[in-house]
C-alpha cells in the first residue's frame, strides 16, 4: 500500500440552515513516500480541503486516508501543517517556537530536544534571530520559523498550505530554493497547496490540477519525469518547464471561465 | 562666500533644516502624527482648567458652598478623614473589592476557557449566565442580607454576582477570538485538549483578558460603593454616606475623589503591568 491513500473521499461542508455544499467530490489518489506533491486548482476549489483532510483536521464526509496504513482520525504529530497566515506564536522567541515543536515529544530527553532545535534554528537560517521576538522578524522568517518547528516534530508528511502566498516575489523566490535545499536534506514527503503555478512546477516532483468546486482531479502531471530533481531557477528558462507551466495554466484557466459562465 | 557655498558638496548646502510644521498644527489635524509632549499638556491644562473653573465658582460664592463646597474645603475634609482612621476605611473597601474580584477570577478564567472549548458546556451554562447577568445588582441586596446578613460575607457575594457572570463571557470571548492557526498548530504538534488550553489558548489570549480583567475590576468598585451605602458601618461607601446624613458637603465630594483616584490608580497599575508583561506585541 502506498504510504498515503486517499480513497474515495468526498467532503460536503453543511450550512447554518441545514444544507449541505459538496466541496469535494469522492476522489483517489496514491502518495508515495519522499514525493513532493503540489495541490493546484482554481481559487476556493477544495484543494486546501484535501490536504486539510490528510492532516486530521477536516473529517471526510466519505472515504478513508490512511498515511502510512494507519487511518487518519485526527490531527496528530505525525501530519504536520505550515499555514498560510502567520501562525508562530508571539509570546515566545524564535528558539522557544521551534523548540514548541519538540514539547509534546516524550521519545527524547530534554538535552537532545535542545541539540534538534537548534539543528532546526540553524537549518531555516535564524541562528542569529535565535532571541528575536516573532513581532520583530518579517514574513518572511516567521515562515521559516514555522517550518522549522514543524519539521522539529518530526512529522510523516509536511502539509504546506500556501506557505508563501503572503510573502513578497523576492522572498517567496528565496523560501522556495530553501524549501528545495531542505527537502533534498530530510527526504521528507510534502504535500504543498499553492495557486502559483511557476511555484508548483518549480517545487513538485507530481502536480494534482484541481477542478472547480466540487473538486475532482483533473490530471496528475509527473514533473519529475521531464524536469531534472536538482533545479534551480535557471529551471524557469527550461523548455519542459515553459511546456508544463502552459498546460497546468491552460487547465485552470478552462475551469475558471467555465465558472464565470455558470455564474 | 556665495562661492564657498557653490564648492560644497550638494549634501552640505543649505546647512538650515526644513521648516518643521509647528506641533501644534499635528494635534489639530485629523488623524495628525503624535505629539506626546504637547498631548501631555494639553492634558494637564484641561485638569487645571477644571479645578480653577470650580474654585472660581466656588469661592466667589457663585454657588453655595453647600452644593458646592470649594477645593480647599476639600482639601481640610481629607485632612479631618485621614486623622480620624479614613485610612482604614480605604483599606476596608480595598481588601473587599480584591477578595471578590480574585473570586470571580479564579472561578471564570477556567470556566471561560472550557466554555469557549466545550459546546456542551456553553449549553449548559449560557442560559443561567445570560439569566442572573441581566439582574441588576442593588436588586440583590436584600438577598444576601437575609442570606448572610450584615458582615464582610453579604458585600463579597454581592461584588462576586455582579462580576462573575460578566467576566466569564468575557473570558470565553477573549478565548474564542485565539486564532484557529494557533490551535491547529498546536494539534498537529502533539497537544492533548488540556496542553492546548494551558500552552497555546491560555498564553495567546492572556494580554486581552488582562485587559478584561482590568475592565471588571472597575465594576467591582460600583458594586463596592452601592453595597457599602446601603448595608455597613465601614468602608469608603459607608463613610460618604455618613458625610451626606450630617450634610458634609466636602467630605462628600473628598469621598467621591478618593473613590475615583483609588480606581484611577488600580486602572493605570494594570495598564503598566500590562505593558511590561506583553512587551512582545509592540
Amino acid at each position: 500500500m502506498s504510504f498515503i491513500r486517499i480513497s474515495d473521499v468526498a467532503k460536503e461542508f453543511t450550512t447554518p440552515d441545514g444544507g449541505s455544499i459538496p466541496v469535494v467530490r469522492p476522489l483517489s489518489l496514491d502518495i508515495q513516500e519522499g514525493e513532493f506533491v503540489v495541490f493546484v486548482g482554481p481559487s476556493g476549489c477544495g484543494k486546501t480541503t484535501v490536504m486539510r483532510m490528510v492532516g486530521g483536521l477536516e473529517t471526510p464526509t466519505s472515504g478513508d486516508i490512511y498515511l502510512k496504513d494507519t487511518l487518519v482520525e485526527g490531527p496528530s504529530r505525525d501530519k504536520g501543517m505550515v499555514f498560510q497566515s502567520y501562525s508562530s506564536f508571539p509570546w515566545l522567541t524564535v528558539l522557544g517556537n521551534i523548540r514548541f515543536g519538540l514539547k509534546y515529544r516524550s521519545d527524547i530527553s530534554a538535552a537532545e530536544k535542545e541539540k534538534i532545535a537548534r539543528h532546526y534554528l540553524d537549518l531555516v537560517g535564524l541562528t542569529p534571530f535565535a532571541d528575536y521576538t516573532i513581532n520583530r522578524i518579517s514574513g518572511g522568517m516567521r515562515q521559516r520559523v514555522a517550518i522549522a518547528r514543524t519539521l522539529a516534530a518530526n512529522p510523516l508528511v509536511l502539509l504546506m498550505d500556501e506557505p508563501f502566498g503572503a510573502l513578497d516575489a523576492l522572498s517567496r523566490e528565496r523560501l522556495q530554493l530553501q524549501l528545495m535545499d531542505l527537502r533534498r536534506a530530510e527526504r521528507k514527503t510534502v504535500i504543498f497547496v499553492t495557486h502559483d503555478v511557476d511555484e508548483a512546477v518549480l517545487l513538485a516532483d507530481r502536480i494534482v490540477v484541481f477542478s472547480k468546486r466540487p473538486a475532482r482531479i483533473l490530471a496528475d502531471i509527473p514533473v519529475s519525469a521531464t524536469l531534472p530533481e536538482k533545479r534551480g531557477l535557471d529551471i524557469l528558462d527550461h523548455s519542459d518547464f515553459r511546456k508544463i507551466r502552459r498546460d497546468v495554466l491552460a487547465l485552470i484557466r478552462n475551469e475558471e471561465r467555465s465558472m464565470e459562465a455558470a455564474e | 562666500m556665495a562661492s564657498d557655498e557653490a564648492r560644497k558638496p550638494a549634501a552640505e548646502r543649505n546647512a538650515a533644516p526644513p521648516a518643521r510644521r509647528a506641533a501644534w498644527r499635528d494635534v489639530v489635524t485629523f488623524r495628525g502624527p503624535p505629539q506626546p509632549g504637547l498631548e501631555l499638556w494639553l492634558s494637564i491644562a484641561a485638569f487645571l482648567a477644571v479645578l480653577g473653573a470650580w474654585a472660581l465658582v466656588a469661592e466667589t460664592g457663585l454657588v453655595q458652598p453647600q452644593i458646592l463646597p470649594s477645593p480647599f474645603a476639600v482639601v481640610a475634609a481629607w485632612g479631618r478623614l485621614f486623622a480620624d482612621g479614613y485610612i482604614g476605611d480605604i483599606g476596608i473597601s480595598v481588601g473587599r473589592v480584591w477578595a471578590a474580584f480574585l473570586a470571580s477570577a479564579l472561578i471564570a478564567i477556567p470556566l471561560g476557557i472550557l466554555m469557549s472549548g466545550y459546546r456542551a458546556i456553553t449549553a449548559l451554562l449560557e442560559p443561567i449566565i445570560d439569566f442572573v447577568r441581566y439582574l441588576p445588582v442593588p436588586a440583590l441586596v436584600p438577598l444576601t442580607l437575609i442570606w448572610l446578613g450584615i458582615g464582610e460575607g453579604s458585600k463579597i457575594t454581592l461584588l462576586w454576582i455582579g462580576t462573575f457572570f460578566q467576566l466569564i463571557l468575557l473570558v470565553a470571548d477573549d478565548a474564542r477570538r485565539v486564532p484557529k492557526e494557533f490551535i491547529e498548530t498546536g494539534r498537529t504538534l502533539g497537544a492533548s485538549d488540556s496542553s492546548l488550553m494551558k500552552d497555546v489558548l491560555l498564553r495567546a489570549m492572556l494580554p486581552n483578558m488582562v485587559d478584561s480583567l482590568r475592565i471588571t475590576l472597575g465594576w467591582c468598585w460600583t458594586y463596592l460603593i452601592v453595597a457599602e451605602i446601603v448595608a455597613s458601618s465601614s468602608g469608603v461607601g459607608y463613610e460618604l454616606w455618613t458625610a451626606r446624613r450630617y450634610g458634609k458637603s466636602p467630605e462628600v465630594f473628598a469621598g467621591i475623589l478618593t473613590i475615583g483616584i483609588i480606581g484611577l490608580v488600580s486602572d493605570q497599575a494594570i495598564r503598566a503591568l500590562h505593558r511590561r508583561w506583553f512587551r512582545y506585541l509592540q
